[in-house]
């Protein structure tokens, strides 16, 4: 008795969709609210599905996906992705969180007392070009060789990105924890 | 004089790992993500587990990127995914 051969719908179910978490995350994050997000994870999605033959099995699906998503907010919310954020990022002064507190709190345990909805806020806060990397490698947990495939960026652009992110980040969360009063000045 | 008194001084107290700590430090995003290969990520974890100066920090960044992975996440909606399912359901009957 031989199987019935799986449809590509039922193909691109099993391999693509359970990557919605992921998709919706990074459109989230990309679009900054909750209703244009869903419209671009189903734009995303159904243009996967249109062109799953050009997916080759046994590659990186969820790259693949991204990629699309990527492409599609590019296309669709192009005014909105050129913010001039060059500028801004220049203007940031980056000072070391760890060098200001390791004499208070060397093992970050103010961390713990930041609520979820800050650190969205604070990584949605983060110009474009930092956003995307620490979004797809510290929330997706994906490569930075992927990440470079994504934004079509050399992995060196990636990790500098992805370091100055990080450390804009912690900043920010820092600053807020001081002012909470998580951390004694 | 200075120069040979501090290869002297490097000699007889070699860096742990054989790796320095400005170099540790660069490279400590890379060795917490994984994406350094197995002989340097030995000299690192050796370095790391001898050195006073680099351990406290590589441990305050481990824990913020821990943090930042465990806080982070939104699940998808259930009404998307079930928006999407029916969308794919159309997609494949008008074939
Ligand atoms: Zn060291």
């Amino acid at each position: 008795m031989s199987r019935q051969p799986a449809s590509k719908r039922e193909h691109f179910e099993r391999e693509a969709l359970v990557h919605l978490d992921t998709l919706y995350n990074v459109a989230l994050r990309l679009t900054g609210n909750a209703s244009d997000a869903e419209d671009l994870v189903q734009d995303t999605v159904t243009k996967a599905y249109r062109s799953w033959d050009k997916y080759e099995p046994g590659t990186n699906c969820r790259a693949w996906l991204v990629t699309i998503l990527r492409n599609t907010f590019i296309n669709q919310f192009r005014r909105e992705s050129r913010r001039p954020s060059k500028v801004e990022f220049e203007a940031v002064q980056e000072i070391n969180v760890f060098e200001a507190i390791k004499d208070r709190d060397p093992e970050g345990t103010f961390f713990r007392f930041i609520v979820d909805e800050e650190v969205k806020r604070a990584i949605q806060d983060l110009p474009e070009e930092f956003r995307l990397p620490v979004v797809l490698s510290d929330v997706e947990g994906l490569s930075y060789a992927e990440i470079a495939e994504i934004l079509d960026l050399p992995v060196g652009t990636v990790k500098s990105r992805l370091f100055r992110g990080r450390r804009r980040l912690q900043q920010r969360l820092y600053d807020y924890a001081l002012e909470m009063g998580y951390i004694r000045s | 004089m200075t120069g040979l008194w501090q290869s002297l001084v490097g000699k007889m107290m070699p860096s742990p790992g054989g790796i320095d700590c400005a170099e540790v430090m660069a490279q400590l995003y890379e060795y917490i993500d994984g994406e350094l290969d197995d002989e340097k990520i030995e000299r690192i974890r050796g370095h790391l587990e001898k050195c006073q100066r680099c351990y406290p920090r590589y441990n305050f960044e481990a824990a913020f990127l821990r943090f930042l992975k465990q806080q982070g996440r939104t699940k998808a909606p259930p009404e998307l995914q079930r928006k999407i399912f029916k969308a794919i359901l159309e997609e494949e009957s008008r074939g």
